[in-house]
């Protein structure tokens, strides 16, 4: 696996996702290079949802969790602005010459997948690279620095 | 395309529609039977007024926009200009102001729901909600949870929407102008509301529905080339509905006497023009079914525009730490601002409880137009200032006429509003001061354009407005240790005293070099001497930067050129926040005398911060003697000893000179718990206490004693004063004295 590994784009939303990816991630890489993408989805045309620096800065932390965490690790920052959060990441992929995409199943029960798009699946049906994704393991879930609320999670 | 342009992806249609879709809302579908029974068709003048009002805000807003286009809007500016007290009073303003609007909007979503869905008026208790209430209560659920879960699709309808209404209205107005008679129209001031004088009153009430146009500014950092397309956005959308609501009023009250659209007749007067207006194209129901249509898509936009405005407020406000940062948290799977939302959210629901739709209108208005007047004060303080950064790319016309009409407009028509609704907008101010006074003071950190200028000027500005502007001062979050400089050759151990300190604070230090020119020299003249001060400021301040960076400590560094030193000192301590200030005192550093004791009157009032003065005989913390009488000074004394512990592992001894040997050491005890000095060597003497110390203090490496009477520093540093102890001894010495701060109500008013 170690080819398959050598250079992956990882993709977080927030900052419970970028703990989870984190803890689910490590034991898999070796030195590898690591191209994290948070993508600040745009609406399009029309106010977002939260203001641009808000998420800008929220990104910041969503990035620091992952550096921490892959301390060993060659990790670039990836901040992408787009209408479709899965384009974005296969965009971020191309641009980093991504050996695959990983990501972590993420929580959270049908009604939330729906309300929010569920990202990785739609990364595993569009997919144009390999995309691998790692089991969520609850046990392996670090406490998230900052975050005063894990509660909407799961 | 970068991705600063794809951050940036609000066209000039789709700012002009924000602009639009919030304010055609309820105010034209739902204030129109209040506003005619106010003024009679002398309403539609009303309106014109109101737009006349907006268009000058529109202006400065738009000029302001461009050169600061962010996050935030107008709550920014202000705070950006004004400083944070007046900044808490824009925030807190804009942000109650946009849910009082929020509750109005949806109470007219209510109103038009309630004309089809048969809903139940409920009663819970001691409340009673009517059908329009409940329909309320229903819809601010649906459009809170909409902006909870965040679903992008709600925005990109939002062109749709605007553009359906716009057509509506259009067909609308066409039809009825055919339908209007213009005698219907006369008179055109009727006496019953009380003639002309009617027309600014109603304006009061109608200018709620231009609350809109400054909700393209808290977007601001979305659009493309804001420097264009911010202006013609906000300003065009105050023309657009100024001119629509005008023709609106003229139709409705020719097809309708206006006494029969008042609220005793009706509550949804549109319809009933509608009902007539398509009528005599025989398609009465649809015409009605469309208004109702319109209706419902103008409030929803209104209350969902507003609601997301309010979390770019409550964001900003948390950037300037005017608010709790744990409003602002984002949501991990909707990523949405939803603390924000739900807290706005409950207010909505609480307003639109207990509120009716005139009153939620009015107190709306009342606190925009606070902000409004803020606004345009801001754009002269940004204009008259002479901010570098400050580089608009529109420019308000006629300036500075404008931006003055802008705020005796504002805040003029504020006094046409009822007694209970101009004190309701006072409660607002006054909880703004309080809410800054009481809780962000202590944390905001950013001071306004105003009070820098004021401050940067305080030579040639009136002592009351420089003195206003220094006490209002954010305090900064961080714990702040101020180092004057003047003599190289004891830079080195102040730094160091002042970094330990700092750095066991986890606070910061900030170097300053205060250099004094002749009374002669006006200050902006020096700058003659600046070759001169920049090569002698820069040589001393880098040496305190690398002294404080060897302990980890941040550090900033400032020179000042005044007439005067120490005088300087206090001003300083007071524009930089400082908490502490160390500063070193010898016989080669007395004030020029002859003018000293004159200049120190003010500053006997009030010491601005803790002070350490330090008698520079070299730094050694290894053996410290400490000795008190207790009282607030010895405590200051007592702390920096603690800390200095904490920082060399210092040995500490305390010393208490008293004739009652048991009583001192009992005294000696407790003070040394208090103070956290168990661990210190207790040394009770009797007899004369300058030799006593003196004695002890052969055996330290340096004595820190706190100020044993007030005005100690003031007296020492003037020169008045001779402290025998502090010569005689052979380490150095550090007197302590604590901050004497006047009272709130002095600082207020004094």
């Amino acid at each position: 696996m170690a080819e398959l590994l050598d250079n992956v784009v990882l993709p977080v939303a927030s900052r419970d996702d970028a703990a989870e990816t984190v803890a689910a991630i490590r034991p898999y890489l070796d030195g590898a290079e690591v191209t994290v993408v948070h993508v600040i989805e745009k609406a399009g045309g029309a106010p977002d949802k939260a203001s641009v620096e808000q998420r800008e800065e929220e990104a910041d932390h969503i990035f620091d969790i992952v550096e921490d965490g892959l301390a060993d690790a060659t990790v670039e920052r990836d901040l992408r602005y787009s209408t479709d959060t899965v384009d974005a990441i296969f965009d971020a992929a191309e641009d980093a010459d991504a050996s695959a995409i990983v990501v972590s199943t993420r929580g959270g029960n049908r009604l939330l997948q729906l309300l929010t798009g569920d990202v990785a699946l739609k990364l595993v049906t569009e997919n144009d690279r390999p995309v691998v994704v790692l089991p969520h393991d609850d046990d392996s879930t670090e406490p998230t620095p900052d975050t005063e609320d894990g509660s909407d999670h799961g | 395309m970068g991705d600063e342009e794809l951050a940036k992806d609000l066209g000039l249609l789709s700012a002009l529609t924000i602009g639009v879709g919030t304010m055609i809302g309820a105010g034209i579908f739902v204030l129109p039977g209040q506003a005619a029974a106010a003024a009679g068709p002398a309403v539609a003048l009303s309106f014109v007024v109101g737009g006349v009002i907006s268009l000058f805000t529109a202006l400065s807003a738009s000029e302001l926009g461009t050169a600061m286009p962010k996050a935030g809007g107008s709550y920014y500016y202000v705070n950006h200009a004004l400083g944070p007290l007046l900044g808490s009073i824009a925030g807190w303003g804009n942000w109650m102001g946009l849910a009082f609007a929020s509750a109005f909007y949806t109470l007219g979503f209510g109103e038009y729901i309630a004309t089809f869905l048969p809903l139940p008026a409920i009663v819970l208790g001691p409340v009673g909600l009517t059908a329009y209430q409940v329909g309320a209560l229903i819809a601010g659920l649906a459009f809170i949870a909409v902006n909870y879960i965040g679903a992008k699709e709600t925005g990109s309808v939002q062109v749709v929407i605007v553009t359906l209404l716009v057509g509506i209205l259009t067909v609308f107005s066409v039809l009825g102008f055919l339908q209007a008679d213009i005698s219907t129209l006369r008179p055109f001031f009727p006496p019953e509301t009380g003639g002309p004088a009617a027309v600014l009153p109603a304006t009061g009430l109608v200018f709620v529905s231009f609350l809109g146009f400054a909700k393209i500014t808290t977007v601001a950092e979305e659009l493309k080339n804001p420097g264009r397309n911010l202006p013609i956005a906000v300003v065009g959308s105050v023309l657009i509905v100024t001119t629509m609501y005008a023709i609106i009023m003229v139709v409705l009250m020719g097809v309708i006497n206006w006494r029969q659209l008042g609220p005793a007749f009706t509550t949804t007067p549109v319809l009933d023009v509608a009902e007539i207006a398509f009528g005599t194209v025989g398609l009465a129901a649809v015409g009605v079914g469309l208004l109702t249509f319109a209706g419902l898509l103008a409030t929803a936009s209104s209350a969902n525009a507003s609601i997301l405005a309010s979390s770019r407020i409550n964001f900003a406000m948390g950037r300037d730490k005017l608010i709790s940062a744990k409003l602002n948290v984002i949501h991990p799977n909707f990523a949405t601002p939803y603390r924000s939302i739900a807290v706005t959210g409950s207010l909505i629901l609480l307003f639109i409880v207990v509120g009716d739709v005139k009153t939620l209108a009015k107190a709306g208005s009342v606190l925009h137009l606070i902000v409004y007047g803020l606004l345009n004060i801001a754009l002269i303080v940004m204009r008259e200032a002479d901010v570098e950064e400050y580089d608009p790319a529109f420019e308000v016309p006629l300036y500075p006429i404008v931006p003055i009409l802008g705020a005796l407009t504002s805040f003029g028509l504020i006094a046409f509003m009822e007694p209970i609704e101009i004190a309701l907008s006072l409660v607002f101010v006054a909880g703004g001061v309080i809410w800054y006074l009481v809780y962000a003071r202590g944390k905001a950190d950013k001071k306004g354009i105003l009070s820098q200028y004021i401050l940067a000027r305080s030579d040639e500005l009136p002592q009351p407005a420089v003195k206003a502007a220094s006490t209002v001062q954010p305090d900064g979050g961080t714990y702040r240790v101020m180092v004057p400089l003047a003599n190289p050759e004891h830079e080195k151990d102040l730094i160091t005293l002042a970094s330990a300190i700092a750095k066991q604070r986890g606070g910061t230090v900030d170097a300053v070099h205060i250099v004094t020119v002749p009374d002669q020299t006006a200050l902006a003249g020096a700058a003659e001497y600046t070759d001169e001060i920049d090569a002698s400021s820069e040589t001393l301040l880098e040496r305190a930067r690398e002294d404080a960076e060897t302990f980890g400590v941040p550090v900033e560094t400032h020179t000042i050129i005044s007439h005067r030193r120490f005088e300087e000192v206090f001003d300083a301590a007071r524009s930089h926040d400082a908490d502490l200030v160390v500063m070193g005192w010898g016989a080669d550093s007395h004030g020029s005398p002859g003018r000293v004791e004159s200049a120190f009157d003010e500053v006997t009032q009030e010491v601005p911060c803790d002070f350490v003065v330090m008698r520079d005989r070299g730094f050694d913390p290894s053996e410290l003697l400490v000795p008190t009488a207790g009282g607030p000074d010895s405590d200051l004394s007592a702390s920096v000893a603690k800390l200095l512990q904490q920082e060399y592992g210092s040995d500490v001894s305390l010393l208490h000179v008293t004739d009652d040997e048991a009583e001192g050491r009992s005294f000696l005890d407790s003070w040394a718990e208090e103070h956290d000095l168990e661990d210190a060597t207790l040394l009770v003497e009797s007899g004369d206490v300058e030799t006593r110390i003196e004695e002890a203090a052969a055996d330290a490496s340096m004595v820190v004693i706190g100020a044993t009477e007030r005005g100690l520093l003031n007296r020492l540093v003037s020169g008045s004063m001779v402290l025998d102890v502090v010569d005689d001894v052979e380490c150095s010495v550090l007197m302590a004295e604590k901050a004497r701060r006047r009272s709130l109500r002095e600082r207020l008013f004094g």
